[in-house]
Formats: C-alpha cells, structure tokens, sequence
C-alpha cells in the first residue's frame, strides 16, 4: 500500500480543510447556548463549509469545530485523498485500507502528550469549564459528547472499545448516556460491571483525529485503536490516562476520565437524533461520574448536530455499515456488486446490487444483514440486479417500484432488535429495542424464463444497437441540443 | 435576583399546586452553570407572584410549554449514593 498522508489530528484536518475551502474560520463571538448548534445545522442542512468558531462567549481560549465530516469531501480529506474523489473511490480505499494488516498503537510519554497541557483533578474537576454547547434549543441537556470516542475496556477479554455514545451533560461532574444495549459497551456493561455492581472506568474523547472518530463510530469488528491505525496508515499514539488505567489519544482535544455507575441513573434527553426527530424520550440512562479532565492549550470542542439530512452521523454510518455489510456478504461468497446506503435514508435502508445467480439470495441477503451485528441500525434491505446503478436513486427507485412484487417480494422481519430511536416504532418497542425489518426484492425470479417472462428494459442504453447510441451521441450537439436542464 | 428554572415532564399534571414536589430541575440563569440539573423539593405555583423564582416547562420531546410557574426552592435532595459524591 502506498503511502497514505491523512491528517493526525483534529488540528491538521481543520487546517486541509481551511485551505481547500471546506471549513471557515468564524473569528467573530459564538455563544455557546444555541447560536454555534444553529450554525452546524444549517451547514448540514445546505452542505457548507464546516465552521471552525474561534471565539465562544464565556470561554475564552477555546473553540468549536462543527460538522467536521458531513460531506464526502471532508471524508476524503480525511482519508488523505483528493477531496474531489467519488464515492466509489472513497469507498473503494476504506476496503482497502480496512482489509489490511492492523497496525497497534504505541503509548507514549505523558510529557510529549498534548492532551495532558491542562490537567483538572479534585474539586477544580468541573464540566462547565468546558464550552459545552446547547446543540438544539429543547435538548435535554448541553451536550458534551456529539463527535467523540467512549473508551473503555472488557476487563477480562481485554478488548478496548472506542464507541461514540453521546453524552449530556447532567451536572458539572455528571454525564448520562444513550448506550444501547447491543452495542459493545452496553454489552460489556451487561456482562460482567452491571451483575458484579462494580464501576466501569471510561474515557471520553473529544477533538480526535477524524479518522479515529472514524473509528469509534465504525461498526468493525476490528478493535478501534487498530482500525484507526490502519485507516491513516500508522500507529495512533496513546497515551495512559490520569486516573485509571485505560489508554486515550494523546493528540485529542479534550479527555474526561472517570466511571460509569452500576446502580445509579440520571435522567438524559430528549436530543435532536440523526433520524431527523427527537423520538426517545428523556429517561434515566447510563451515568457517567467524572473523575478528571484533561485538555489541550487552546482546545477544539466538535460538534455534530444532528437533525434531518445530512450530517456526518447519517452521511459516516451510511458509508462505514454498507461498506461492513458488502465485507459480509462477500466473505459469505455472495455475488455482491456493491453495498450502498443513501445518507439521506437516515442510514435505514442499505441497497444491496448482486448477480442473480440462484433461487432466495435477496433472502440470504437479508438473513445476513439483518441477523447481522450491523443489523438493529437500519430496517429495510432492498435488493436489485447487477444492471442496476445502486449509487444512482432514479435507477434503483425504477426498479423497487417496478420489479418488487407487493406479494412476493417484501418479506417482513417480526420481533428482531431495534433502537429506541426509531419514529416509526411503538414507544413500547422503542423502549424494549423491539425492531421490525423488511425486505424489498427487486430481482426478477429466476424461475421466469429470461426470454419470455423478464420484461425487457427500455431506455437508451439497454434497447439500441451500440452503433445506432454512438452515432446519436455524436451527433447530439449537432441535433441542437445544449445539455438538458434537471 | 430571582432564579430560573427548566423542568422537563411528561404532562402537566406532574406539577401539582399546593404540596411539596420532588423534581428535577436545571438552572437558567446566565453563565457557566445554565441547563446544568439539581434533584430539589419544591412548591410550584401558576400564580406568578406566589413564589419569586420562575419555573418554565418542556414537555417530553423538548416542546416548550405556554404554562408558566413560580416556584419555591425548599432544599437541594441528593439522590446519588455518598460513596460516589
Ligand atoms: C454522531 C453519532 C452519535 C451516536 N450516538 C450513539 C449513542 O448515543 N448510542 C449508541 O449506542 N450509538 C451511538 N452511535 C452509533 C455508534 O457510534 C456506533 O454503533 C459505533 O459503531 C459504536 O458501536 P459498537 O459499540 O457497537 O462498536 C452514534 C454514532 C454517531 C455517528
């Protein structure tokens, strides 16, 4: 593999990203309560460039970086790439990258740490030191954790999780939650510190580098500070935390260490989620005590509002759960062409392209993604032939409205896992994770004769002689014509 | 100066007049601490001037509430067990 030359920290993405035009430097005061959360969503919301406030009411010193990866343009530069790459490219370099040798981080010094030049221990540990911002008016809560990684550790597996969990401030030593239960932290907390009723140290993460926030909100079954490390191409650099044992990214902006509470919840939401709504409600979540806060000179605090599309919550988990699930479905020797989730889906549909070569495989597709680890995060799977472009909406709609039999080809999953953040579902489930999925086939049967039975697509491609298309296509200015207007 | 105060219910109903509550609430007073919650008992009001601190309500989805409240401060209750305090 060449050599890749990705940004190693939040820092140097902000700086690529200034240069090529993907982010503005907003020198003028931000306040903190509303006005930066306004700005991010209508950058999402239009596609902007994402805005680096340099100077937040109250906070001196500090400054907020928004929507740091909500267009394929950000991602690529966070691949290293040219920011003008293609999906297909971009895509195409994650499998790469993702299907390479890990790389393990390397610990190093504390004193060669930046994330250790401010350290708070004791009574001056207090979240409100920190330009925690209100993202949407109506949140529970300031949000300390919208674009961060949750670390932690199984204690006897060993395993380090990064996870990117939000995380609502309750009080100035007090965060709360939304870890879902299938997730891997809420699966370590389920298996072993819940039933011992023993507290779980964790570290949370703020101002990563993007691709190790790329990382933590990957659905891989790579452990993250590997995955990160082969995503950029070299080692992270941790380094050990101030109050327990876990290791963290010594270039991030802002650490806060301490434990999550066996037996004891606060409330947290309701919070503007990625679906476009505020659906969970406010409950008594995960509770995070906070033990100590670490953070860079002059710290970066990101954000991500997330709202209706597309911010990098649906455009990232869009591009890493179909990429995850193409990896899936190939490993089980299925004729996939290519895995796709629109962003604009919310990442809830994954648009499967495959060869039809026998009997069931939209089935199989299904089966797999569903009964899948990626699985509770989306409830439809639509299948469509190898001839169709998946990355193309108009293609792939034609062919869901044309070739998906209502009584043959959609088959509904009952009683499977879902999120409690689903709008569709019933607060019962929402409240249990009961999810419901479907499949919508849009295969032509293989048992219909290919001759006399699959209706024949007409469009321009599939129906003229390659001789009569190229002399149309030359002569097309020629006819008068000056490109269509969309 | 008289305070601020947010509380977040599922239905009004939850704001009983005339006998002492337990809610949680969060400050709206300006500066480092705003939105940050206390677990307290208190006396809500819809009289305004029955009690000097006011009281604004959110309904479960962050909707704002048009119904307005004074409300009393008794003491602050702690809820989390003192061997994490
Ligand atoms: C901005 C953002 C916020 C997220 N918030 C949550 C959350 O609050 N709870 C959760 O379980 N997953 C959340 N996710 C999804 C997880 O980050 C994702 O599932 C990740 O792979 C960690 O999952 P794992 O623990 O299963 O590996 C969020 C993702 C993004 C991009």
């Amino acid at each position: 593999m060449g050599k890749i030359s990705a940004p190693k920290s939040n820092r140097e993405f902000i700086e690529a990203c200034v240069k090529s035009g993907d982010a503005v430097r907003i020198k003028q005061e931000v306040d903190w309560d509303n006005e930066a959360g306004a700005i991010v969503r209508r950058v999402c919301e239009l596609g902007e460039a994402a805005p680096f406030m340099e100077n937040i009411k109250d906070y001196p010193g500090f400054s907020y970086f928004g929507a740091p990866l909500s267009t394929y343009r950000r991602m690529a530069i966070a691949l290293g790439m040219d920011p003008a790459s293609t999906l297909p490219q971009i895509g195409a370099e994650y499998l790469k990258r993702t299907n390479s040798e890990p790389i393990a981080p390397v610990v190093i010094d504390k004193r060669d740490a930046p994330c250790k030049e401010n350290i708070l221990l004791g009574d001056d540990v207090d979240l409100c030191k920190l330009p925690v911002p209100l993202v949407h008016d109506g949140d529970g809560g300031r949000y300390v954790g919208t674009w961060h990684g949750v670390i932690t550790k199984h204690p006897v597996r060993g395993d380090v999780n990064w996870g990117m969990y939000r995380q609502m401030m309750w009080d100035g030593r007090t965060m709360s939650g939304a870890v879902f239960p299938f997730s891997d932290l809420g699966k370590t907390l389920t298996d072993y510190y819940l039933p011992r009723g023993e507290g779980c140290p964790f570290a949370t993460a703020i101002g990563l580098s993007p691709l190790a926030a790329m990382a933590a909100c990957a659905p891989s079954p790579i452990p993250e500070p590997e995955l990160c490390g082969m995503l950029s191409g070299e080692a992270v650099r941790l380094v050990k935390c101030e109050t327990n044992d876990l290791e963290v990214p010594a270039d991030a902006e802002i650490i806060i260490e301490g434990v999550i509470l066996p037996d004891y919840k606060v409330e947290e939401g309701p919070f503007g989620e990625y679906t476009g709504y505020r659906t969970s409600p406010r409950d008594f979540r995960v509770t995070f005590r906070v033990d100590a806060i670490t953070y860079r000179n002059n710290a970066t605090m990101t954000i991500s509002n997330m709202g209706v599309p597309q911010d990098e919550g649906q455009l990232l988990r869009s591009f890493s759960l179909g990429l995850e699930l193409e990896k899936l479905l190939k490993s089980q020797g299925i004729p996939v062409t290519g895995v796709y989730m629109h962003p604009r889906s919310t990442h809830h549909m994954m648009i499967v392209g495959v060869k039809p070569t026998y009997a069931g495989i939209a089935m199989q597709i299904a089966q797999l993604a569903f009964g899948s680890k990626l699985g509770p995060w989306f409830h439809m799977v639509m299948v469509v032939d190898d001839q169709t472009d998946i990355f193309n909406w108009d293609e792939v709609y034609h062919a869901f409205c044309t070739r998906c039999n209502p009584e043959r080809g959609i088959h509904v999953f009952k009683n499977t896992t879902g999120t409690a953040l689903y709008p569709h579902a019933t607060p019962h489930d929402r409240k249990y994770s009961i999810g419901s999925q479907v499949l919508f086939d849009c295969l032509w049967p293989v048992d219909w004769d290919k001759t006399n039975d699959v209706p024949t697509l007409v469009s321009f491609k599939n129906v003229y002689p390659k001789n009569i298309q190229e002399r149309v296509l030359n002569s097309w200015a020629d006819y008068g014509f000056r490109g269509a207007k969309k | 100066m008289a305070n601020k105060w947010e509380v977040f219910v599922m239905d009004l109903g939850e704001l009983a007049e005339g006998k002492e509550l337990e809610l949680t609430i969060r400050t709206l007073n300006d500066g480092l601490h705003k939105y940050t919650y206390q677990r307290a008992k208190v006396e809500v009001s819809s009289k305004l001037d029955q009690f000097p601190d006011s009281l604004q309500v959110r309904l479960g989805r962050g909707q704002l509430s048009d119904r307005k409240f004074s409300i009393r401060v008794i003491e602050r209750v702690e809820r989390m067990p003192a061997r994490y305090l």
